[in-house]
């Protein structure tokens, strides 16, 4: 059988499929509605918004993007290793995202810890409302693109493998559309109030 | 390995973090500047690591109307 590579060039064809485009654009429509009634809120509330956000740690936000972009730029790496058919480099370069993602986990979950523990849970205020419920939603998407992630480099790792280079690229635009979304989430949550 | 996604990687690194530092001063136009380079973020990771820049010119609009509306319409309710 003769295979032609995709031309990306063509309307239906972005890179990572049309499907997945779609399902990106409908997230970030979601999550920019979202933002932007956090922000017509604060209007209401500006001095309670004001005082909530410093009770974030702006470092602990500004680690975890550094490591989703980190993660962001190995998986990059790791498809253009995998068009040219350097598999191994591939997966160590698939490992590194998945770190990333790990490490973003982690960082997450100390400082939710660190919230609960000061009580400024989702019943706090209307600010603690909406960054937990942000937050939370986008860590949901994180999980998910990790369990993508494992299952690619699961399929990867077999000899006999029947994962295509289009769903490699699948999986890596849902997992940049987790850095995508949390470039949205981390300078109005953490940055702006 | 093409050294223009490393150039990427590297900026994208750097305007986060001078997108914090920024974020700590009493600036006037902090939120302009916060949300312009979260922006230019925006439009790097798409554009570069998610091949966009290779797609057809609707996929590229899209995302560029995309981003434009989300700043502009966030700093009309900031002020």
């Amino acid at each position: 059988m003769k295979t032609e590579p995709i031309n990306t060039k063509n309307i239906f064809y972005p890179p990572g499929g049309i499907l997945l485009w779609i399902i990106i654009f409908l997230e970030l429509f979601t999550f920019g509605i979202a933002l932007i009634a956090m922000v017509v809120y604060s209007k209401e509330e500006s001095t309670i918004f004001h005082e909530s956000r410093l009770f974030l740690n702006i470092a602990f936000g500004t680690i975890n993007t550094v490591f989703l972009i980190t993660s962001g730029f190995f998986m990059a790496i790791s498809v253009h290793y995998l068009k040219q058919k350097n598999t191994k480099k591939s997966l160590l370069f698939l490992t590194l995202t998945m770190l990333g993602g790990v490490l973003f986990l982690g960082l997450k979950s100390f400082e939710y810890l660190d919230k609960i523990e000061a009580g400024l849970t989702i019943g706090y205020n209307t600010f603690f409302t909406f960054y937990w419920m942000l937050t939370l939603f986008h860590v949901i998407h994180v999980v998910v693109g990790l369990v993508i992630l494992v299952s690619v480099y699961v399929g990867l790792k077999k000899e006999k493998s029947t994962t295509t280079i289009e769903d490699v690229e699948a999986s890596a635009a849902f997992w940049h559309m987790c850095d995508l979304i949390w470039l949205l989430l981390f300078p109005i949550i953490y940055l702006l109030f | 390995m093409n050294s223009r996604i490393i150039f990427v990687w590297i900026l994208l690194v750097l305007l986060t973090i001078t997108v914090g530092v920024i974020s700590s001063f009493s600036l006037s136009y902090a939120a302009v500047a916060i949300l312009g380079l979260s922006a230019l973020k925006f439009i790097g990771v798409a554009f570069y690591f998610m091949e966009l820049k290779k797609a057809h010119i609707f996929w590229k609009a899209a995302i560029l109307i995309y981003v434009f509306l989300f700043s502009i319409i966030t700093l009309i309710y900031l002020n």
